[in-house]
């Protein structure tokens, strides 16, 4: 039985993933580059001069950067047209949020993490965590975090974008709060994206949600164990488990 | 040798014809309503004194640092401050930066812009239309590290009668320099920095300290799965043994 898999992501959704992490990563090494002042530059000097140097100076790295943004919106644009179902369940999961189950997990994840189930009882906690629905807390805490900033990132680089475009001086209010903008949803999902990358790709408990991105498909006895909530509600009823 | 453009300006020479005013206009195609440089009226000992100006070329320009992309910057290689419109967002931040007033928007080109010391002109030769054009030759244009020029004669000659003006609370060190005595003196305005850029700066050090912590995060992360071989993954992987 622990062989079976459960389906988790259809084609869409695997497409939409690696399409914003390229993405993402690209628009956040070239958009970092866009910053050439010292008082606003978390990279240094080198960064700038590297992508300006690559690609002959800093109007074509906003070229590229903005043609890539406009690329990740249509991205977006497609999926959402595409998958409409796909895309309001994955709203739906990441956005309902149960504090009686959630906030312990979430508290209690990043000690079990690092200090171990040890680390739990040392605090005076018990090691088992509450049970998970399709996502865990840390998934949905990362997900609200992406959407929230990419929405943020999407409304002010349009704003950046019209500006050399079509808007008129008494845009420039606008444009100087929508770099503000711009800037700190990138900085925020890039801390959360650090640990979503290291769940994921390296440690090993998730491994296989990381094939799922590829496959679509996680081992039954790996969804009841993360994602406890989902597989009784996909496997008909509580899991002979419990 | 180090080059710094500069202006050197005898405004006791100035008539007011706003001749270069316009012939900036014209050899660079300013839009309506906009000047890249002017004529401020003012007096001195009792008497109508006219003061010819534009963008001071400052040796700490505050625009520059309002600027986040880099689009305005001071070009080591003549000491001007560029503007790149490739480069420019139009986000306006570099507008309130100069205490001079020096810069606008172009309406066409949606790009900050401002005077160059006619770039174009000077490529082939020539010298800046305003300083072409004024008919008492009140501006006087060149390098000022170079002794051999004009510019640097002036400049070396009258070391203690050379004039900046100046807002005492943000001198930028401008390179446009008024022999003698000038007036009026009091117009240059405090340079402010927009409020999202001065937010910006604040949140820099955050950002990276945010993003740091959650990397030392990780690595906490990683020292236990290295040390403890895989930590809960493999308890868990024993559970299931046992269930299934």
């Amino acid at each position: 039985m622990s062989t079976r898999s459960l389906t988790r992501h259809n084609r869409w959704d695997i497409f939409i993933h690696w399409f914003n992490a390229v993405l993402w990563l690209f628009l956040t090494a070239t958009g970092l580059a866009l910053i050439d002042n010292p008082a606003v530059n978390p990279l240094g000097q080198r960064w700038p001069d590297l992508w300006r140097g690559i690609l002959g100076g800093g109007g074509n790295l906003l070229v590229v950067h903005e043609v890539a943004g406009v690329v990740w919106v249509l991205g977006f644009v497609a999926y959402l047209a595409c998958n409409r179902r796909g895309a309001a369940f994955f709203l739906r999961e990441v956005f309902r949020v149960s504090p009686a189950r959630d906030i312990p997990w979430l508290l209690k994840k990043p000690v079990q993490m690092t200090l171990g189930e040890a680390g739990l009882r040392w605090l005076g906690q018990d090691p088992t965590l509450p049970p998970q629905g399709f996502y865990n807390m840390g998934q949905k805490a990362f997900a609200q975090a992406a959407v929230a900033g990419g929405v943020g990132l999407a409304l002010s680089g349009a704003a950046m974008l019209a500006s050399h475009l079509i808007l008129g001086p008494g845009a420039q209010l606008l444009v100087s709060w929508s770099i503000l903008v711009h800037y700190l949803c990138a900085g925020l999902v890039f801390a959360g994206l650090l640990v979503h990358v290291y769940m994921a790709a390296v440690a090993r408990e998730e491994r296989p949600g990381l094939f799922s991105m590829f496959t679509g498909t996680v081992p039954e006895d790996y969804a009841r164990h993360h994602h406890r909530l989902w597989f009784e509600e996909v496997a008909g009823g509580p899991s002979r488990k419990n | 040798m180090k080059t710094q453009l500069a202006m050197l300006v005898d405004s006791s020479k100035c008539i007011d014809c706003k001749a270069c005013m316009l012939s900036c206009k014209v050899a660079n195609a300013v839009p309506d309503g906009a000047w890249r440089n002017w004529i401020k009226p003012g007096a001195a000992q009792g008497r109508l004194h006219f003061q010819p100006g534009g963008c001071m070329h400052c040796d700490t320009p505050t625009c520059v640092q309002a600027c986040p992309t880099g689009a305005t910057f001071k070009d080591p290689a003549d000491g001007t401050v560029k503007i790149d419109r490739s480069l420019c967002i139009g986000c306006g931040n570099c507008i309130p930066a100069c205490p001079y007033g020096a810069r606008y928007r172009h309406p066409e080109l949606k790009v900050a812009d401002k005077c160059d010391f006619c770039a174009g002109r000077r490529a082939q030769g020539l010298q800046p239309a305003c300083v072409d054009t004024c008919p008492t030759k009140a501006r006087v244009f060149g390098n000022i590290a170079d002794p051999e020029s004009e510019a640097g004669r002036l400049y070396r000659e009258n070391q203690s009668r050379l004039v900046r003006v100046v807002n005492a609370r943000t001198d930028t060190k401008p390179n446009m320099f008024y022999l003698a005595a000038t007036a009026p003196l009091d117009w240059p305005v405090e340079a402010r920095m927009p409020s999202a850029m001065g937010l910006m700066a604040g949140a820099t050090p955050v950002l990276r300290g945010l993003v740091g912590l959650t990397g030392l995060g990780v690595l906490a992360m990683l020292g236990r799965q290295l040390v403890a071989g895989g930590g809960r993954g493999s308890e868990e992987s024993k559970e299931d043994a046992h269930v299934d």
